[in-house]
């Protein structure tokens, strides 16, 4: 027999006969804590889970216990793949920046978590230099406001038959006129 | 445990080469890059050629505090349908926090983050591994992630934790030797202590990545080759059991023509090697 050491309920044994690999299901119900106590374990284990990604990702302080050094590893680690997966989802903002996208994104990236999704972050990478003038250079500039033009619409592009419709050059040029029509008002 | 065979994962970057491979068994896909409406041709023309293909998804967070997302859980099971899939995977991980629960505001990690091995996370993880197993049409097998980091004050081992959450739930294992070589790296876990704890009877299949050392720490690149230790750690698992599948992963710097071919023939001579030291 099993008692949780917490104290909790006990929840008789553990290790049936209905072990997996002598059945095929998919569902095996066994060893259910009450529902109490697992919404409470929710929330202790959400607010630890907050505590270190926050840590991790938006500049909050290291919680207690956690070896520092390691923690910088592990957010290196996190800010390098979220642009490497931006390179991939948006192949152009590493073509128009060069050499510069890299850094740009991870002094874009510290303290700028990822939250919206990597779509959503691509633009807001564009949208901050852009707002800072950057790229220095005035033809890089223009391609990347071009690039950000054509993607910030009120929805992000999707890819079902409707947005490869909306993506045609004719009707995308004639969303672009609309669209700075309205700005203009 | 339904037969895989010798596999890799498949990427757009690496179609054309995969196409070539001869004696491929099946592919696994990142389930999150495919739309079930529209599957590339090239993965297509695998699953007419008889290859398995079997989502796997990097996005669920069964690890997380808060129940999975149903919109994502209806996602994988699209994907497991369009493939007719034997299975789909994910990984014992959490990859957001914040959010209502916490009143703070929602983050995203982009990547996976390693689980605290505590009763209050197993129990969470137990119960949303069941939401998932409820959602899904087919058997679901959970990965053990490679860490950068441990968790201060666990109460369970990596062995104890898995073994619990498979008798608890029924689910099944992928176990990543590359993962269980980084660990043993990283937090200095030993490979064959934790396979000796591994319920192995619940093995779905096992990964083979390639990785790269740096100032002691173990990084589970997936754009390097793989190394010995990470065979060694495949060749300890295979003398406790016969895995029903190896798949290979490679998701950067894809090497020159060949390579992974090679790499392919390197993880059959383990296994080979394997079942002569069993006959023997």
């Amino acid at each position: 027999m099993t008692r949780r050491p917490d104290g909790g309920p006990d929840h008789g044994p553990i290790r049936t006969a209905d072990t997996p690999g002598a059945r095929e299901s998919a569902h095996a119900p066994r060893h259910v804590p009450a529902p109490d106590a697992t919404e409470a374990a929710r929330a202790r284990l959400a607010r630890a889970q907050e505590e270190l990604l926050a840590a991790l990702v938006a500049g909050a302080p290291v919680p207690e216990g956690f070896d520092p050094v390691r923690l910088e590893v592990q957010r290196r680690a996190l800010v390098a793949k979220r642009a490497t997966v931006i390179a991939k989802i948006a192949p152009e903002l590493p073509e128009i920046l060069g050499a510069g996208y890299r850094p740009a994104f991870l002094a874009y990236a510290r303290g700028r978590p990822l939250t919206g999704g990597h779509r959503r972050d691509a633009l807001d990478f564009a949208a901050h230099l852009l707002a800072q003038g950057r790229p220095d250079d005035a033809g890089a500039r223009a391609r990347l406001t071009r690039w950000w033009q054509d993607r910030a619409g009120p929805r992000p592009p999707r890819t079902g038959p409707l947005a490869r419709l909306t993506r045609s050059p004719l009707l995308s040029r004639l969303l672009r006129a609309v669209r700075s029509a309205s700005h203009r008002r | 445990m339904e037969r895989l065979g010798t596999g890799i994962g498949w990427r757009p970057e690496i179609a054309a080469e995969i196409a070539g491979f001869d004696g491929l068994d099946w592919v696994e896909v990142v389930a999150e890059n495919l739309c079930p409406d529209h599957l590339p041709p090239a993965l297509q023309e695998l699953r007419a050629r008889g290859l398995t293909v079997v989502p796997h998804g990097v996005s669920l967070g069964l690890g997380g505090a808060d129940r999975p997302d149903p919109g994502r859980l209806t996602a994988l099971a699209e994907r497991a349908v369009a493939l007719d899939a034997p299975l789909v995977t994910e990984h014992l991980a959490f990859v957001r926090a914040g959010g209502p629960a916490t009143g703070s505001p929602p983050l995203e990690a982009g990547h996976l983050l390693p689980v605290p091995r505590t009763r209050d996370a197993l129990d969470v993880l137990c119960a949303n591994v069941r939401i998932a197993q409820e959602a899904l049409p087919v058997p679901l097998a959970l990965e053990n992630i490679a860490a950068l980091l441990s968790w201060p004050g666990e109460e369970l081992t990596e062995g104890q934790f898995l073994t619990e959450l498979v008798e608890r739930t029924g689910v099944r294992l992928l176990v990543d030797v590359a993962n269980l070589h980084t660990n043993h790296v990283n937090r200095g876990e030993d490979p064959a202590t934790v396979l000796d704890a591994l319920p192995l009877e619940a093995l779905a299949y096992v990964h083979v990545a390639g990785g790269v050392e740096r100032d002691g720490v173990w990084h589970d690149s997936h754009a390097h080759p793989v190394t010995r230790p990470v065979l060694d750690v495949l060749a300890e698992l295979c003398a406790r059991t016969v895995p029903p599948g190896v798949l290979l992963e490679r998701d950067e710097d894809f090497p020159e023509p060949g390579e992974l071919a090679g790499e392919l023939t390197a993880i059959r001579a383990v296994l080979e090697g394997a079942r002569h030291d069993a006959a023997a």
